[in-house]
């Protein structure tokens, strides 16, 4: 029965998508007159995608099992969160959730679309063209509500690693957010493309959609690592593993765009640059979704082997070959007419980032289709090693941080010597000072001295920045600082988002340089030295918790004789799975963290192997990973105070 | 459109340099993936260096030796020993799929790196390739 309402939900959205697609293109035709009436196809693709959404949600609440979508992903045990995350923890609900997402968007572009607007109503046939892809692949390839028969009493339950815990109800959403976010900039830079329109009106519209985009992308990499570092117990947060690499590529490129957007905003320069961007975002996000979900590659994310591989793997191509095939023998229509003045500007810094992103996703995107590649050509099975891509991540991100503090004290169009010295003379201080204070406390390596002294001059540029410009305004200093960002949200956002990123680059250069591990074996009562700590085997335990049993090990852990809490990493098996995931367990400090993992435990003897890790100021990590997404936030929600203060974003900017 | 046109032809030469320079690079970062029946009898497998051993545990060949686990694993065609360094994990045991990391002498594969595969659910559609993702069991 709720089946039944599911498909009628899927079959309305793929209607209203057609519709808006066709109707779209129309209103398009004739100049922009009847925009108006996009708002039907629009509300019946919103309409069916929460109609779909809901009664998924419904058969899971009510232990459907008729539905073979439920049986699969959900028993009768399972507790009410994992219950509604379930939606999205298997192939055909993840698809229905980004139908939704979708949807969700397409009401937010109406909203902005009045009579006359044949921009807008193209881009709204370009979002009903990608509806009918994903509402197409719901009712074919994907579909949610097939049934079964005889029923099951009880499911199997999801992949048990997407059970164990809270962020993986979280995660999924973010990050689809963030990906078919990037539909929304694509769909306006192909309506531009197609109206031959030179403007930068599209990327004006966008501005708001792109940022929000971003910053849900950005919240769901980050997510996803916190849940492998917390979760998976491999003892990491990255590594390079090509469903990683699936949601890092589109970041890249978005964090390209987003920056390169603001020199044509500005500038007018860089137009046909951001259309390629765009559509190279847009086809990368595909390409992430083909990765994860069609099996190429095996992990947790990617469920069965199904139809849908071949589908997104085609729709992929029809991106590339509609979009870039458009841009070629369009782009130059859309491109800008103003040169760059000299390499040596604000514009340079910004073309400089973009370069080094583009070149960072290229890299990316090799090391991560190269084994797919090999394989289908000569079957063999091949991984490439982390080693590989840090070598290349490395020296492009350490070039990129020096851009990121180079950026704000650059003037637009020509940087005089002498300007940028005097911006730069106090900043390169305390970030001398800053370093020499590092090195005397014993960092050593270059690679780290470099990645914290081009952190510190980030953070101290933005300082300075935020005083000069503070202090050139009429009103009282304390005033004219907490009205800065009231000045300009979005120039503002992106610094605390660049503070953000120095606190990563330290933390990353940290945890990855000055990390230590070691494998642990232990009867109960016995003690073993770790990197300076003691951990001491208390005893195992074993509790059954409803709908999984855990096992594990209590372990105490001093540093110096001072008691640092007890740790228990354990492993927990759920019923109906042969598969028992591992769950460490962290202590963090502030100077690192010790992270334990348990390896196993002897039936009998009790005896207790671990793997144990020793990593520097991760907390540092989560907190700037926050602290960007917290700045991409921050540029769009708030809207320029006044427009009188273009005086403030001349002392910022130029 | 003319000074766009001047920089494809240097763009994209700079372009296929970088990928014939990343490729080259990656061969010497690469993990290879075999199955027993492809090292057997295979002379090349012996030098081939570090690679990954994937296949299922022999029931009635595990022997545990303190600080090395001897084992027999075979994909159904054919069947190699192993010796593996250190713990295996808990899961560890008959019947169940592992991928072992290290080096092939031609009797015996010397293993340092150990990732049990569990169970049907997950499996690739060619029955039980196992793929060489390292992280999720």
């Amino acid at each position: 029965m709720i089946g039944y309402l599911g498909v009628v939900g899927i079959a309305l959205a793929l209607a209203s998508a057609i519709a808006l697609a066709v109707d779209g293109f129309r209103v398009f035709v004739r100049g922009g007159a009847g925009a108006g009436r996009l708002r039907i196809p629009v509300r019946g693709l919103l309409l069916g995608a929460v109609v779909a959404m809901g009664a998924l949600e419904l058969a899971l609440l009510t232990d459907d099992f008729s539905l073979r979508y439920v049986a699969e992903n959900h028993t009768r045990s399972t507790p009410l969160l994992f219950t509604i995350a379930a939606a999205w923890a298997a192939l055909e609900g993840s698809i229905v959730l980004w139908g939704l997402v979708l949807a969700g968007y397409a009401t937010w572009i109406r909203r902005s679309v009045t009579e006359g607007d044949r921009i807008g109503a193209a881009a709204l046939a370009v979002v009903g063209i990608v509806g009918v892809f994903f509402f197409g692949l719901m009712l074919t390839a994907a579909n949610p509500f097939t049934t079964l028969s005889p029923v099951p009493l009880d499911g199997s339950g999801a992949n048990p690693l997407l059970q164990n815990h809270i962020l993986m109800a979280i995660h999924p959403p973010m990050l689809y957010l963030g990906f078919v976010g990037m539909t929304v900039p694509f769909a306006f830079a192909i309506a531009a493309l197609v109206a031959g329109d030179g403007s930068t009106a599209w990327l004006e519209r966008t501005r708001r959609w792109t940022l929000v985009a971003w910053t849900f992308l950005t919240l769901g990499v980050l997510l996803g690592g916190w849940w492998s570092y917390e979760v998976l117990g491999w003892g990491g947060y990255w590594a390079w593993d090509p469903v990683e690499n699936a949601s890092f590529l589109p970041w890249l490129t978005a964090t390209a765009f987003v920056h390169s957007a603001v020199v044509q905003r500005r500038r007018g320069m860089l137009q046909a640059w951001n259309v390629a961007l765009v559509i190279g975002t847009f086809a990368l996000t595909i390409l992430g979704t083909f990765l994860t979900r069609s099996g190429v590659v095996a992990s947790v994310h990617s469920f069965t082997q199904s139809a849908v591989g071949p589908a997104l793997l085609g729709f992929l191509l029809v991106v590339l070959v509609a979009g870039f095939g458009l841009f070629a023998f369009r782009g130059h229509l859309v491109a800008s007419t103003p040169r760059l003045d000299s390499l040596a500007s604000r514009e340079g810094v910004f073309l400089l980032n973009n370069l080094l992103l583009a070149l960072f996703a290229f890299v990316v995107l090799i090391g991560t289709l190269y084994p797919m590649v090999l394989e289908a050509f000569t079957g063999d099975r091949v991984s490439v090693g982390a080693p590989w891509f840090d070598r290349a991540a490395i020296p492009i991100t350490l070039v990129l941080l020096f851009a990121v503090g180079l950026g704000p004290i650059t003037p637009y169009r020509r940087a005089r010597a002498i300007v940028v010295w005097e911006r730069l003379r106090g900043p390169l201080q305390a970030t001398a000072v800053a370093s020499a204070v590092v090195a005397v406390l014993g960092v050593r390596s270059i690679t780290v001295l470099t990645a914290f002294a081009f952190a510190a001059l980030i953070v101290s540029v933005i300082v300075r920045q935020a005083h000069a410009t503070a202090r050139s305004r009429p009103e009282p200093y304390g005033r004219a600082v907490a009205g800065l960002y009231r000045s300009d949200p979005g120039y503002w956002g992106g610094m605390v988002s660049h503070v953000g990123v120095a606190l990563v680059a330290v933390a990353i250069a940290f945890s990855g340089s000055f990390d230590s591990r070691d494998t642990i074996t232990l009867e109960p009562g016995e003690s073993a030295d770790f990197d300076g700590y003691t951990l001491t085997y208390v005893a195992p335990f074993l509790s059954e918790q409803g709908h999984r049993t855990v096992i594990g090990a209590t372990v105490e852990l001093s540093r110096g004789g001072s008691d640092l809490g007890r740790l228990r990493p354990a492993l927990t098996q759920y019923p109906n799975q042969v598969q028992a995931i591992p769950t460490p367990s962290v202590h963090t400090g502030l100077r690192e963290d010790v992270y334990l993992s348990l390896v196993r435990i002897e039936e009998g003897s009790a005896r207790v192997t671990i793997d144990a890790y020793r990593f520097p100021l991760m907390w540092l990590l989560w907190l700037g990973g926050v602290v960007v997404v917290g700045g991409g936030a921050l540029s769009f929600v708030g809207r320029r105070a006044r427009r009188r203060t273009e005086v403030v974003a001349e002392t910022a900017g130029v | 459109m003319k000074r766009y046109r001047l920089f494809i032809v240097p763009a994209v030469g700079l372009l296929a340099v970088l990928v014939g320079f990343l490729v080259f690079n990656l061969r010497d970062n690469l993990v290879y993936y075999r199955v027993p029946s492809e090292i057997v009898d295979n002379p090349a497998a012996v030098d081939a260096g570090r690679f990954r051993l994937g296949g299922q545990v022999v029931p009635g060949t595990i022997v545990d030796g303190g600080d090395e686990v001897r084992f027999e694993v075979t994909d159904g065609i054919a069947t190699v020993a192993v010796a593996h360094r250190g713990a295996p994990q808990q899961l560890f045991r008959e019947g169940i799929g592992v991928v072992v990391e290290g080096t092939w002498d031609g009797s015996i594969f010397s293993s340092d790196s150990m990732i049990i595969k569990h169970d049907e659910q997950y499996r690739t559609e060619d029955g039980g390739i196992y793929t060489p993702d390292s992280r999720y069991p």
